[in-house]
């Protein structure tokens, strides 16, 4: 699949989800093709994003948490999918952009990616759900099929670039997405994330 | 009926701070702690896999109006200090944590000396605040501490004392 237009095609189902960016390539293209002001988009702690969004998810069990991690980022951090099965989040939605390489670094490949299934892995974990989309009308299903209740991991086989990506990143950093985020949680769901003074 | 433990009372410290959701990852100072959590039907407890990630979903659950806290040992705490500067120090994002004081000069552990003794610089060098819990009064504190923190807008740290929980 071509990143982009697996990204237009997620996009149409977000209505009601949070969004949330694993740094990198997930990030930048998410920013690029939606120009959405409600994600967060992780500046740093590669790997850590999935774990970020398993606390919004456990925090807000009733509305549905999207992580879009990176393959490398899910490598940095495999154990995430251990202690997100250990909860059984039923809102949670983990999406793993799988393209064989580290494509911000210059498309350098990942190692035992030709020999391992990042599906399996979950399954093994313990993961509710697990499903691979290698097109775009398997994709369409998967979307489908993943708004009904259960933790969930979804394999996005998007094609690999052999140079650096070149979708640039949001033009806000830390301090910035804190409080567009959370003033658009605030905003969405009617909740209170910053106090009446500010922080 | 019993005297509350110390566990008990760090549970209900945590309470009036109205924290909702709790991050873990055990040492054996502070298993007593979280297996008091298990039984405290207001606060989730998000058992990890690595210390990284209880600061990765505690700061999540920030997002969603959750109060929340991470424990862990001194030796968690140094393996996570990347992602306590690249997501709490870079975003400004608060979290509160709990971290037995491994390593200090009543813990007789070897493998537990040089964390103790290069922490806390290390924390002074990221200008990450923390303090010590040493008493029942400490405990009394927290929930200043919760909000200090709050206003702080980065990682602050309150270290368990062994004699705390210990004794």
């Amino acid at each position: 699949m071509e990143i982009k237009e697996t990204f237009g095609l997620m996009a149409r189902h977000t209505d009601d989800v949070i969004v949330v960016c694993a740094l990198g390539m997930s990030a930048n293209e998410w920013w690029q093709v939606t120009g959405s002001e409600d994600t967060f988009y992780m500046h740093g702690a590669m790997g850590f994003a999935s774990s970020f969004a398993l606390g919004l998810a456990v925090a807000m069990p009733d509305k549905q948490v999207w992580i879009i991690d990176g393959d490398g980022s899910l490598c940095m951090n495999l154990g995430t999918l251990l202690t997100a099965s250990g909860q059984g989040p039923a809102n949670l939605k983990h999406f793993v952009l799988n393209n064989g390489v580290y494509q911000t670094v210059g498309g350098v490949p990942m190692t035992g990616a030709s020999r391992s299934s990042y599906t399996a892995i979950a399954a093994g974990a313990g993961v509710e759900r697990c499903y691979t989309a290698d097109s775009m009308n398997a994709l369409s299903a998967v979307l489908a099929d993943i708004k009904k209740p259960g933790h969930c991991f979804i394999d996005l086989q998007v094609e690999r670039d052999d140079g650096p990506i070149l979708a640039p990143p949001q033009p806000f950093e830390g301090p910035e997405m804190k409080y567009r985020f959370g003033r658009a949680m605030e905003r969405r769901f009617g909740i209170e994330v910053f106090g009446p003074e500010g922080y | 009926m019993s005297n509350p433990t110390v566990h008990d009372q760090l549970v209900a410290a945590l309470k009036r701070c109205d924290v909702g959701l709790a991050a873990s990852l055990p040492d054996d100072w502070i298993t007593p702690t979280l297996q008091r959590l298990d039984r405290e039907p207001g606060i989730a407890h998000i058992r990890v896999a690595r210390e990284a990630e209880a600061v990765a979903a505690a700061s999540g659950a920030f997002f969603a109006g959750a109060r929340s806290v991470a424990v862990m040992g001194a030796t968690g705490l140094f393996t996570c200090l990347g992602e306590l500067a690249t997501l709490n120090l870079r975003h400004q994002i608060p979290l509160f944590m709990l971290v037995s004081e491994r390593g200090s000069r009543d813990d007789h552990r070897i493998y537990q000396e040089v964390q103790g003794r290069r922490i806390k610089p290390v924390l002074e060098s990221l200008d990450f605040p923390y303090f010590r819990i040493t008493s029942t009064a400490d405990i009394e504190e927290l929930p200043h501490a919760y909000e200090w923190c709050r206003m702080q807008k980065r990682p602050v740290i309150g270290f368990l004392a062994r004699k705390l929980l210990k004794g």
